[in-house]
């Protein structure tokens, strides 16, 4: 086995998903992550008609990042495995990124007076932050960091359909193709055009 | 494609795409005259059902019907899967015989792919029947007959006499029990009403919401007049809240599924083994220990762990050792062969399993389906993956129909199917079934039948016309509460039932075609999927309650001519039923289209409020569910199934207002 980085991706079949809500709640509990505050959100469209759509909707870590793009204090980056983190020492709040995302990815604690935002957070694909993997301060900005205990992100390790699939781009695209091929039609990889365009790498 | 039918229409839509696919000549003649029964009468029921009846009755377009028998018939095999949608009705039982019927009449049963399959409510529902947690059956579906209480008497190693001395008489020993669906009308009835001498004095309910249950206002008058109420459950449970006492209620931690070990059993015939993660927390205890407890102060356990064959109930193999009594005592359904060995040997083997054919490929359990499915005839037996597939050896996984009603039927028909099992050594295949292949606890009559290929139950028919239950051919009935009064007159529900599993109910008696002048919309229930049961867990869950709020699904056009908003109050008044009180609920409104504009659904986890006061102050300290909220079993309306007893709570009447 060649010795690559790993490129770390989601892949959301919308084909799949129906509406546990098992993801958000997993995520929740995995990360500490206060009410109001949605790392991951199940999506439904045509709710009740014919081709009802469920789709997961977490950070997507997208390869050419627009939340990265217009960070105006770079408190956004992008790891060498392609997660997106956020330092929330250096976030100001100023919410750009939540304007340039396409998911509706961060989030910012909400009841604040006069439109403060307070720092950002958003799914860190388990990978807690910038801080010492397992730290306290660690744990109390990111949450859990599993991506170094060399596990899954938490909403893909308990999807019960398999609609979310997370892990390195390659095993991720084995599972895409196999899917688009046993259907003879589209993987339902929601999103994937979007976060992860052709050409080079972030 | 998705067709949307009238609830509680069940039998004539499934009726009727059996008439179009006989019109048409699309069904399966070599299985219906090789293995069934009756189905000439069905041809004769099913004449009746044409799709212009069938879509006045269902509300499905006759080109809707078309198209949904044509793509069964071009489809081949297909499955019917359901849950609690063809159950719950007063004619429950007759639902799924149709949905038998239509699989058969297409040819697809026995086979992969097909079948007719329900989805279990939860974990380990099809295990706690198969062990007799229903009271018309000793463990094993032997039922209540002499004949059965004498072969458990032999599986526990006690005398008959013994067991009988636990019971009042014989006839009660004998006689069906109350079901959980109506054991309250035990206690608020006067004792002669009642299939028994006395009422109900003391309820233990064990691992059970009683918020999925109907009629939340009798059962409530109930848990207040009773004298004794224990709560066996993790959770502090709608039980323990709901009645108004200060004394009798008595609630026993249990360890979850987690901090116990033992083998369970999941819809498929599947039995798995589950060790135990942790040791159960606080003061909670394993249910072997509340078990034993119970059986030493009730006062059986000496006698009957005596002269058990496996380990007189010791506590560290007690998991193992009731298996192993199951192992023994259940042999007509085939519980023989999962053993605790092999139920681990195949954990600790799960890779060698082929996802596709659930068959082990190498390795120590080759061969093995997994979970080895009952019947599983010996401890050499594979399991039996599909039930009813004839395409191989019952000594490798096939199954003919059971040969259960002997070799006639009352109409002098033969009842033995007139086509061989692969790989049957059988000169004939009038066959079986073998004897006492169920009691034979030396397990040779089994061995026999699997020596020659055969099944030791016989290679029977499957009977359409099942003549010894009501509508042995399943027609349609009404609903008791039907917004069709037209259809009532045509389609009337069954007589009363005086003495239905111990207590009196009511079919026709409250068949009114007046209730949808007052009660115009049908109000249906049913599960959410991320909630289980009663709910109590999920709604102990600090993050599950924040995606949730109880609610009632209501169709954008029936909202806006309600006046009533995508998450504003509203109030849902069911007719009044045997307290001659209506009852009512107060909701969020969730305006979808998943439900039509005629109906509304609401979902039955809920609990913590009763007909709009909360219960909060009634939880012992510390104890308070994150989520409280109105059962939906407040306002499920009257009516249990003529078979079963199963609870109508998938068709009623209601009411509703902005509130």
């Amino acid at each position: 086995m060649a010795l690559t980085t790993a490129r770390m991706k989601f892949y959301i079949d919308a084909k799949r998903c129906i509406e546990c809500g098992g993801c958000e709640v997993a995520c929740k509990n995995e990360n500490n992550v206060p009410q109001g505050i949605a790392r991951i959100r199940v999506v439904t469209v045509n709710e009740g008609q014919p081709g009802e759509t469920n789709i997961a909707v977490p950070c997507m870590h997208c390869s050419k990042a627009p939340c990265v793009a217009v960070c105006p204090v770079d408190a956004l980056y992008h790891r060498p495995d392609g997660i997106v983190h956020v330092n929330k020492e250096t976030c100001i709040g100023c919410g750009y990124c939540l304007y340039a995302c396409p998911f509706g990815a961060p989030q910012f604690p909400k009841g604040e007076p006069f439109g403060a935002r307070g720092v950002m957070d958003k799914c860190t694909y388990c990978a807690g932050g910038p801080d010492e993997p397992f730290s306290e301060k660690e744990r109390k900005f990111y949450g859990s960091n599993r991506i170094a205990e060399g596990k899954l992100p938490m909403c893909a390790s308990i999807c019960s359909t398999k609609a979310l699939v997370a892990g390195d781009a390659e095993e991720v695209a084995k599972v895409v193709r196999a899917r688009v091929a046993a259907r003879g039609s589209g993987g339902g990889a929601w999103g994937w055009e979007t976060a992860y365009p052709a050409g080079p790498r972030f | 494609m998705y067709v949307r039918h009238r609830s509680g229409t069940d039998i004539a839509l499934l009726m009727g795409l059996v008439h179009i696919i006989l019109a048409n000549g699309w069904e399966d003649r070599k299985m219906l005259e090789e293995r069934t029964y009756g189905h000439e009468e069905m041809r004769e029921v099913a004449g009746a059902y044409t799709p212009e009846v069938v879509s006045d009755i269902t509300g499905v377009s006759k080109e809707d019907l078309h198209r949904i028998a044509k793509t069964l018939a071009d489809n081949r095999p297909g499955t019917i899967i359901w849950a609690m949608g063809q159950t719950q009705h007063t004619n429950g039982t007759a639902v799924v015989r149709a949905s038998c019927l239509l699989q058969l009449t297409l040819g697809n049963m026995g086979k992969l792919g097909g079948g007719a399959n329900v989805f279990r409510g939860h974990d380990q529902i099809q295990g706690a029947t198969d062990v007799g947690a229903d009271p018309s059956s000793l463990p094993g579906y032997y039922g209540l007959d002499e004949g059965a209480w004498k072969h458990w008497a032999n599986v526990w190693g006690v005398s008959v006499e013994y067991l009988q001395s636990r019971f009042k008489n014989k006839k009660m020993m004998e006689d069906k029990g109350l079901t959980v669906a109506r054991w309250y009308e035990a206690v608020l009835l006067d004792p002669k009403e009642l299939g028994q001498d006395v009422g109900v004095k003391a309820v233990i309910y064990w691992g059970h919401s009683s918020n999925s249950i109907s009629q939340m206002d009798r059962l409530k008058k109930a848990l207040d007049k009773v004298e004794l109420i224990v709560d066996i459950d993790p959770f502090v449970t709608n039980t323990a809240v709901l009645p108004d006492r200060k004394d009798g209620v008595y609630l026993l931690p249990a360890g979850t599924i987690y901090e116990s070990i033992g083998s369970a059993t999941n819809s498929n015939r599947q039995v798995q083994w589950r060790p135990q993660i942790v040791k159960p927390v606080w003061e909670a205890r394993e249910d072997y220990d509340i078990l034993l407890d119970f059986a030493e102060r009730l006062g059986f356990k000496k006698e009957l762990a005596k002269n058990s064959k496996y380990g007189a109930w010791k506590r560290e193999t007690l998991a193992e050792d009731l298996l192993r009594e199951i192992n023994l005592g259940i042999r007509g359904i085939g519980y023989v062969g999962q053993t605790p060995e092999r139920l681990k040997r195949q954990q600790n083997w799960a890779h060698t399993f082929q996802i596709n054919t659930q068959r082990a490929e190498g390795g120590p359990v080759n061969g093995e389906y997994w979970g080895l499915p009952w019947p599983c005839w010996s401890d050499k037996h594979p399991g039996t993956p599909i039930l009813y597939d004839i395409s191989k050896s019952v000594a490798n996984g096939g199954l003919p129909f059971r040969l259960r009603w002997g070799p006639k039927a009352p109409d002098e028909k033969s009842l033995y199917a007139a086509v061989d099992i692969r790989g049957s050594k059988a000169p004939n295949p009038d066959y079986g079934p073998g004897k006492a292949y169920g009691t034979d606890l030396t397990g040779q009559p089994i061995e026999e039948a699997l020596a020659e290929g055969l099944a030791p139950w016989g290679n029977g028919r499957a009977r359409i016309k099942a003549w010894n239950i009501p509508d042995p051919v399943p027609t349609h009935r009404e609903p008791i509460h039907s917004p069709r009064p037209d259809l009532i007159a045509k389609y009337p529900t069954y007589d009363d039932v005086k003495n239905h599993w111990r207590v009196p109910t009511l079919f026709k008696s409250l068949q009114k075609p007046d209730w949808v002048k007052e009660y115009p919309i049908i109000l249906t229930s049913g599960r959410q999927v991320e909630f289980e049961g009663g709910g109590a867990s999920e709604r102990a869950s600090w993050w599950l309650v924040e995606l949730n709020d109880m609610y009632c699904e209501i169709h954008p056009k029936l909202a806006n001519d309600y006046g009533i908003k995508n998450g504003g109050w509203m109030i849902i008044e069911s007719p009044p039923d045997l307290d001659a009180k209506p009852s009512m609920i107060k909701v969020k409104a969730r305006v979808t289209r998943r439900v039509g504009p005629d109906t509304v659904f609401l979902p039955f986890h809920w609990g913590g409020f009763l007909e709009g006061k909360s219960l909060e102050q009634k939880f012992p300290e510390g104890t308070v569910p994150y989520g409280l909220g109105e059962s939906a079993n407040t306002v499920t309306n009257y009516g249990y199934d003529i078979v079963t007893q199963m609870q109508e709570t998938k068709t009623g009447l209601c009411r509703i207002k902005k509130a």
